[in-house]
């Protein structure tokens, strides 16, 4: 398992995106993990005069309308961002996996029911509905994961669907069911591990994607208010952009890189999944 | 002068292959008007060789040294462009998949009028229709206009060697041309090469790896092993009087016919299948019926204790779908499938399970039928620990199955990707042994498989068979295999079995039509491979 461990990490690191991707994403984590330590006040706390320049009053990346520091407002938000991103990620994933599975296997009827079902939420589009769940059940860490879950498992339960009608009558499969497997047994033991790449970059693309509906959310001020994140500081300093640009233009690197960073991780992984392309290289 | 000649032709491979060389110092010639066969097992390099004249080499593969000469040409030494213009024209190719070979959006007479535009040859409908004449299709008009998912496997490979020979090329080259295709096909489709052959005069490169072909249409013979020619000569003298220990080797691997059988066993019937019957449905929406299309209609078959039932026939026949229901894969709308006293069909699936021990499948394909992500020891350990044994014991039984099938104990903790498929067939073959069943199902076991990793297979399976008292349902397509390892045969065609019996009787004297035309159509039926007390 090792060597194939081994393979799997010099191919994925051989693309040279991916490499970049990987380093920013751990620098994003750093900072998410040390921002107590570098930052060790609230980022809701003032700290200085408002409207200060980059550089200016020990304010690296300057300080907001309320005299509160824009870098620890990123290095703290980066932890919400990574937080939902992840979290949602795992709901999703399950959920998809386990819906997606379910059609798979069985077929017929229960196949036709459930994905109904999906596309029923793939019809609606995801932000507003997102923007709609977020603001009937108030706004906190909890209402806005499960909102991002629910819009974002249907690629899940489709793409396990699809691996699962494949493989279902693959031989290994047939194999061991003659071999008196019971259905749980086939299902995790023999197909899941065998669908699982493509959810692997699937999930990796999908933490981009949460983090910017996060992003979005707060920006219309459907973040939690007990959380500073991302979307709220561009949101905040929208209406002051002429004369406090760095208020809104940080947050926003910040967003760029980090999901520029994932996507790159995601076509990596994409890469070094893939046997055929991974040969070819 | 030869039309073409190879001379000490070296192709290496990328670095870090099993070998350093797909061919070594290859040499041979094909006359105007010869059938030259190149016969070797899988990665012996004879594809390598023919796509070295086309200049069809993969661009990892570098020619280290040789000529390839052509009409007084080094095909070796032209530009692309001059390549280019002699593929097609004067030297045409088939390949091995007429499924994938023909563009499925293009209609098959513009697919032949595009070979002749291309080379500037007109490709007026007159002469498309000539050559589908050419290649004995019913009815040009229809066959021109039709596109290619509307034909069948032998069809599309007719409008292939079509297009090859729109430009009456020198040479033709036939890179395994009949390998996927059914016996009854394959006889037409080289009896169609060999009659266009001897019209035009062409010389033809034929690659295979079936010995049966070689024996039907050869005129010389040259095999290849690890990328090197062993053995050339006349198809009578290689055939008949093999010099090289390998060519002795791989003839006598191929399955002879009729051994002798023991006498009809007596024992009580282990299964029994009475009226079976299939069908798929294709197509149908909610209120719109699909089309029946009936797998296996009233299948009737009594497996005897200790005996090898052969169920053979050609694609489509229904012989799998018939395995299939034994072991409930598929599941049968009508019939009985009584296994000792318990009608099997009727069973539901948490009683099947003591059956599951006592039935057991091997599968065609040993690249498809192994878990890639599990251990070996583990695929063969999953039976037993389904069944209640623990895992230490099961492995311990697992390591013993490995010694059974002759693979080394270190197998076990491997991944099936690292085994050849020899080797993975007999990982399949430990894993069914597992349950120590007492009627075993060969779905195809040994297609897959090389002529001679087939013999020692099928050697395996008949010393088992006999160690451990199996009653075995073989399902083949090659009536060679069949008349070697059953006693008795069942013959299929479209899901209906047409004749039953002792297989030497069946085969002396076949009394259906299709009994009589799929024994017709093995190819090299009239070679007897010698009898070789060396190899």
């Amino acid at each position: 398992m090792n060597r194939i461990l081994g393979e799997f990490l010099s191919t994925f690191l051989r693309n040279k995106g991916a490499a970049v991707g990987f380093v920013v994403l751990a620098l994003v984590g750093v900072a998410a993990a040390t921002a107590g330590f570098l930052f060790p006040f609230s980022p809701w706390d003032m700290r200085g005069a408002p409207f200060m320049q980059p550089g200016e009053m020990d304010f690296l990346l300057g300080s907001d309308s309320l005299g509160r520091d824009v870098a620890a407002g990123i290095a703290y938000g980066a932890r919400v961002s990574l937080l939902i991103g992840a979290v949602s990620t795992v709901v999703a994933v399950v959920f998809g996996i386990t819906l997606g599975a379910v059609a798979g296997y069985a077929g017929g009827v229960v196949d036709d029911a459930i994905m109904r079902f999906t596309e029923f939420f793939q019809t609606v589009p995801s932000f507003l509905l997102a923007v709609v769940l977020v603001a009937i059940f108030s706004p906190s860490l909890a209402s806005i994961v499960a909102a991002i879950a629910i819009v974002s498992w249907p690629p899940v339960a489709r793409v396990i669907r699809a691996e699962f009608l494949s493989l279902r009558s693959r031989e290994f499969v047939q194999a061991a069911e003659v071999l008196g497997r019971s259905r749980t047994a086939i299902v995790f033991r023999e197909i899941l591990p065998n669908a699982l790449s493509p959810i692997i970059v699937l999930a990796s693309l999908m933490v981009a994607s949460a983090i910017l509906l996060e992003s979005g959310l707060s920006f219309l001020g459907l973040g939690d208010p007990n959380q500073i994140s991302w979307g709220f500081m561009i949101g905040a300093g929208r209406s002051v952009i002429r004369i406090a640009w760095w208020m809104s233009v940080f947050p926003g690197i910040a967003i760029f890189l980090t999901v520029l960073a994932l996507n790159l991780v995601g076509e990596g992984f994409s890469d070094a999944l893939n046997p055929r392309l991974a040969r070819r290289r | 002068m030869s039309l073409l000649t190879v001379e000490n032709l070296t192709v290496a491979l990328p670095p870090g292959g099993d070998r350093a060389l797909a061919i070594e110092d290859i040499s041979f010639t094909l006359d105007a008007g010869e059938i030259l066969c190149i016969v070797g097992e899988s990665g012996s390099g004879k594809s390598v060789s023919s796509a070295a004249i086309m200049g069809l080499l993969p661009p990892a593969l570098k020619v280290v040294q040789g000529r390839i000469d052509f009409e007084g040409r080094d095909l070796l030494g032209l530009k692309t462009a001059e390549m280019r213009l002699l593929r097609g024209s004067r030297i045409g190719m088939i390949f091995q998949e007429p499924m994938t070979a023909l563009n499925p959006l293009m209609r098959v007479g513009d697919q032949i009028a595009e070979v002749l535009k291309v080379h500037g040859a007109g490709g007026s409908e007159g002469r498309v229709r000539e050559l589908i004449e050419a290649v004995q299709l019913p009815d040009p008009e229809r066959i021109a206009r039709s596109y290619p998912h509307l034909l069948s496997g032998g069809q599309r490979q007719r409008v292939m060697i079509a297009m090859a020979l729109a430009l009456e090329p020198a040479v033709l080259i036939a890179d395994e041309p009949t390998t996927a295709l059914d016996v009854t096909t394959q006889m037409q489709i080289l009896g169609l090469i060999k009659e266009v052959q001897a019209r035009r005069g062409m010389g033809v490169l034929f690659i295979t790896h079936d010995f049966g072909v070689v024996a039907e249409i050869a005129d010389r013979v040259a095999v290849m092993q690890h990328g090197r020619i062993v053995e050339t000569g006349p198809a009578s003298e290689v055939l008949n009087r093999p010099q090289h220990a390998y060519t002795r080797a791989l003839i006598a691997a191929v399955p002879r016919r009729a051994r002798a059988i023991e006498e009809a066993p007596k024992g009580r019937p282990v299964l029994e299948l009475i009226g079976v019957k299939k069908t798929y449905w294709r197509g149908g929406a909610l209120f719109a019926p699909g089309i029946a299309v009936p797998a296996v209609s009233n299948a009737d078959i009594v497996l005897r204790k200790g005996e090898t039932l052969g169920l053979v026939g050609e694609s489509g026949s229904g012989k799998s779908t018939l395995a299939r229901c034994v072991v409930n894969l598929v599941h049968p709308e009508q019939g009985t499938i009584r296994f000792h006293d318990t009608d099997l069909r009727l069973l539901q699936r948490r009683h099947w399970k003591p059956f599951r021990q006592r039935i057991q499948m091997v599968f065609q394909d040993p690249f498809a039928s192994l878990n890639p992500r599990r251990r070996v020891g583990d695929i063969i350990a999953e039976g037993p620990v389904a069944h209640g044994m623990d895992r230490p014991a099961a492995l311990r039984r697992a390591a013993e199955l490995l010694a059974l099938v002759q693979l080394d104990a270190g197998a076990a903790e491997r991944f099936p990707h690292e085994f050849s498929g020899g080797q993975r067939q007999r990982i399949g073959i430990a894993r069914a042994l597992a349950l120590e069943p007492e009627l075993l199902i060969a779905d195809e076991p040994v297609s897959a498989l090389d002529v001679s990793v087939q013999a020692q297979i099928l050697a395996l399976l008949e010393d088992l068979r006999q160690r451990l008292g199996l009653t075995m349902l073989f399902i083949t397509h090659d009536l060679r295999v069949a008349a070697q390892v059953c006693g008795r045969v069942a013959v299929m065609q479209r899901g209906v079995i047409v004749e039953q019996g002792r297989t030497a009787e069946v085969f002396a004297s076949p009394q259906h039509p299709y009994t009589q035309s799929l024994l017709d159509s093995i190819p090299g039926r009239h070679w007897l491979p010698p009898v070789s007390g060396t190899a």
